[in-house]
């Protein structure tokens, strides 16, 4: 019941993200069966639909951009601050910060983790692994999208009875394009909002809030 | 991250693990069922749509194949499958495909390319 407790966001995220997951094949499914009956073909099952290159291609585009959306967050706020933000850091500390306030090298503590405390490679890597982490995944999912969807656009091609694309035409595609930017511009918005509404407006408790009597002019300082 | 594999792997294996023979030989077995003039069997080729548009009232399938003479078409050239749809060119024809429970049936025949606009077909859905 502890490790419950103490795990809580993230074994809510995870049922969460696998109900909305399980609901998108279950809607998709409806709705590529009701087009299946349009171009005359045959309904599918639910595997064969979650194996297929439209299942594959509308997961991976959302998945590119909230990775994508994190990469950059995580990267820009080393360098980039808002005055007045919860979410930056203090307009004169951007930057990597020094070794002694990240806790590295001879600044380790006992108890850092051991990449930390270690030099060269192993150190640079550690320092930098969320970021590392988040654009590959952003890159692997971005490739996905595009693998999938030259699948999925190439077979409605052959039912509209056209020649079928190779993957770098449909890498410049305004198919792919469409689904890559309507991703985009979305996560952005929502980054911008969060970074400037955070200014202004208080959630009492979260610790993506600043604390509600804090003024508006405070950066940096969370719940 | 797993998961992100499993989506990768999945991807790669729907887009590249094809089998081109099956919609090749549908597609011959089609024409050569014409050459023969054997339309009941090429007829059976037919996806369900693609047979019930080619009729004319009171006339049946083979009528209607026979009506149409599409010609010869040739050895296979090149075969484009992409999930359950598949084109075909032969050397005189160019055929679209689509795979049902029953297997591979013709959608379109005698088709000419039209530029990027959908092809020209004597025999469509």
């Amino acid at each position: 019941m502890k490790k419950i407790k103490e795990n809580g966001l993230s074994l809510t995220f995870l049922v969460l993200f696998l109900l909305a997951l399980g609901g998108q094949a279950l809607a998709g499914l409806a709705l590529f069966n009701d087009q299946q009956l349009v171009d005359g073909g045959e309904p599918v099952s639910f595997v064969k639909y979650v194996a297929s290159s439209d299942f594959a291609v509308d997961v991976a585009e959302n998945w590119q951009s909230e990775y994508l959306q994190f990469f950059l967050y995580i990267m820009l706020t080393v360098w980039l601050v808002q005055k007045g933000s919860p979410e930056s850091k203090k307009v004169d500390e951007a930057g990597p910060g020094s070794d002694e306030k990240q806790l590295v090298g001879r600044y380790a503590r006992s108890d850092s983790p051991a990449w930390a405390k270690a030099g060269g490679i192993r150190r640079s890597l550690y320092s930098n692994s969320l970021g590392l982490v988040m654009g590959t995944v952003f890159v692997l999912s971005w490739l996905a999208q595009s693998v999938a969807g030259v699948a999925s656009y190439n077979s409605q091609r052959l039912l509209d009875l056209r020649d079928p694309v190779s993957w770098g035409t449909y890498a410049t595609s305004p198919d792919f394009w469409n689904r890559t930017l309507q991703n985009w511009q979305s996560e952005l918005l929502a980054v911008l909002s969060m970074v400037a509404l955070s200014i202004y407006l208080r959630q009492r408790g979260s610790p993506e809030s600043k604390p509600v009597g804090a003024p508006h002019t405070l950066t940096g300082v969370e719940n | 991250m797993r998961m992100l594999l499993v989506v990768l792997s999945v991807t790669l294996v729907a887009g590249c693990a094809v089998d081109t023979t099956l919609p090749a030989r549908t597609a011959e077995r089609f024409h050569a069922d014409l050459a023969a003039h054997q339309e009941d069997a090429a007829c059976a080729l037919l996806a369900k749509r693609t047979a019930e548009k080619l009729l004319d009232p009171g006339q049946t399938c083979a009528e209607a194949l026979r009506d149409l003479k599409l010609g010869t078409a040739g050895p296979v050239t090149a075969v484009r499958v992409w999930g359950d749809d598949a084109q075909v060119q032969l050397s005189g024809d160019t055929l679209f495909l689509h795979r049902y429970s029953g297997g591979w049936r013709v959608t379109a025949a005698s088709c000419r390319p039209h530029g990027d606009r959908p092809y020209d077909c004597e025999v469509e859905n």
